[in-house]
């Protein structure tokens, strides 16, 4: 394992993360949301879409390490050794927030074995709508939700919901087999996020998938200028926006 | 700052340096016959051997970087005395990951690690503890009791257990962790560590590095 000193490990200041970008570095965009709502296949799409242009490596948290990663090696969409997976110790949500020194020392070693990378990627363990990344652990996150959870649970909101950067409604072709207004549950998710951006997510709806890539790689333009600040979704509410539906 | 305040922030399990993803080997242990029933039982075999080369090695790199020597045969000697590759890599991760938290909130703790690439867990502690002087005994007790306290964590985990029952077992180690640490308090140099493997954890070990569906990194 070479030396290769992460560029906070020279911080004086720990009370610096998420106040300053890391152009330096590859882009780590997280991607988080309840389990079943299609983080893996987002990232495989993600992959399939942007691999020819950019150099990936994916980090992913399961309950059962490796179940994402041999999920996305399998699917052919990048080399099976950029995809690694992280032991949590069945504390998924503590690894991505309170405690990321597995996922850290992950994304170092990837990092290192791969010096050209341009994103890697970092899929949460399918947790509760309270899980978010720590903005020491990654630069941007996606919370994604589907219409097959139900047409009421972006309404509710959390931190993920309200605050990620941004949210996906996935799976928005299933909607008239579950008997969801995607219109609605869409517009539900803008009245919690203020400005925030919301995307109604189908891989057979090829627009879906343009703006997601748009979305993606204006991200890293912002990374690569030192311009994108991490923003902590945080586990607290807001109460003044909280509401307003 | 006060050694027994170090102590505490250093034994903390919520000190981000991954100790959440440990299990000591009784993931393995565990999927390999040994029954939750068993647990006390492994702890002394553990504090009797990896645990006691770990503390031993700790005490010693402690030593060498309180007086302003070398830690690479510190680490060196850790190494011949832990025979299992996966042991081994997940000590340097974990080594890494302390040497993170360290270099952001301690830099020049970090001093005496300079020239080391890749030290284990046993050669940062120990650089750690000159750093923030804990005494040896102090830093042998740590190590004895945070690897009890992590097996007992991961094995609720992977068990049917009540909570007070694994933390009964950790109680009742703590003669077992003193005396570990009466043996190795007093070490300075290398040669000194014991050298006591265990055959079947370090087994298990290898077994569990390459097995599919784990909860723990080692």
């Amino acid at each position: 394992m070479p030396e290769h000193a992460p560029h906070h490990e020279d911080s004086h200041h720990p009370g610096q993360h998420g106040q300053h970008g890391h152009p330096d570095r590859p882009l780590r965009l997280g991607v988080c949301g309840p389990v079943g709502t299609g983080k893996s296949s987002l990232i495989a799409l993600l992959c399939r879409e942007l691999a020819a242009t950019l150099e990936l490596a994916v980090i992913t948290n399961d309950i059962y390490t490796d179940e994402d990663a041999r999920f996305l090696r399998s699917a052919g969409v990048l080399e099976a050794e950029r995809i690694r997976a992280v032991e949590t110790g069945a504390c998924p949500h503590t690894a991505i927030r309170d405690d990321i020194s597995a996922n850290l020392l992950a994304i170092e070693e990837l990092e290192e074995d791969y010096d050209d990378l341009d994103v890697v990627l970092v899929e949460s363990g399918g947790d509760n709508l309270t899980a978010t990344f720590s903005p020491a652990l990654v630069d941007a996150q996606i919370f994604v939700l589907d219409v097959a959870g139900g047409g009421d649970v972006a309404r509710k909101g959390g931190p993920g919901i309200e605050r990620a950067d941004l949210l996906v409604v996935n799976k928005t072709d299933l909607a008239p087999y579950v008997g969801v207004d995607v219109p609605r549950m869409i517009g539900d998710a803008r009245a919690v996020r203020a400005a925030r951006p919301v995307l109604g997510l189908s891989r057979t709806d090829r627009a879906s998938v343009e703006e997601l890539i748009t979305w993606v790689t204006g991200i890293l333009a912002s990374h690569r200028t030192g311009a994108l600040i991490p923003r902590d979704p945080g586990p607290m509410a807001r109460h003044s926006h909280a509401h307003q539906h | 700052m006060h050694h027994e305040l170090v102590l505490m922030l250093l034994a903390d399990a919520r000190l981000p340096v991954g100790g959440h993803t440990q299990s000591g080997t009784v993931e393995a242990a565990l999927a390999h016959g040994l029954t939750a029933h068993d647990v006390p039982a492994y702890l002394r075999t553990r504090l009797r051997s990896v645990t006691l080369v770990e503390a031993g090695s700790a005490v010693v790199a402690r030593h060498r970087a309180a007086c302003g020597g070398d830690l690479a045969d510190v680490d060196v000697a850790w190494a011949a005395r832990t025979p299992s590759s996966a042991l081994r890599q997940a000590s340097r991760g974990q080594g890494r990951t302390l040497r993170r938290l360290a270099g952001l909130l301690w830099p020049e703790a970090l001093a005496p690690l300079h020239d080391l690439l890749a030290p284990s867990r046993a050669t940062v502690l120990g650089a750690v503890a000159a750093h923030l002087g804990l005494p040896a005994g102090s830093l042998a007790r740590l190590v004895g009791y945070d690897d009890v306290q992590t097996v007992c964590a991961a094995a609720l985990k992977l068990a049917p257990l009540d909570p007070a029952v694994a933390t009964g077992w950790v109680a009742a180690a703590l003669p077992e962790i003193a005396a570990l640490a009466a043996e190795v308090a007093d070490l300075t140099s290398p040669g000194e560590i014991p050298a006591v493997g265990c055959p079947q954890i370090e087994v298990w070990a290898q077994a569990h590095a390459v097995t599919n569906r784990r909860l723990f990194r080692a």
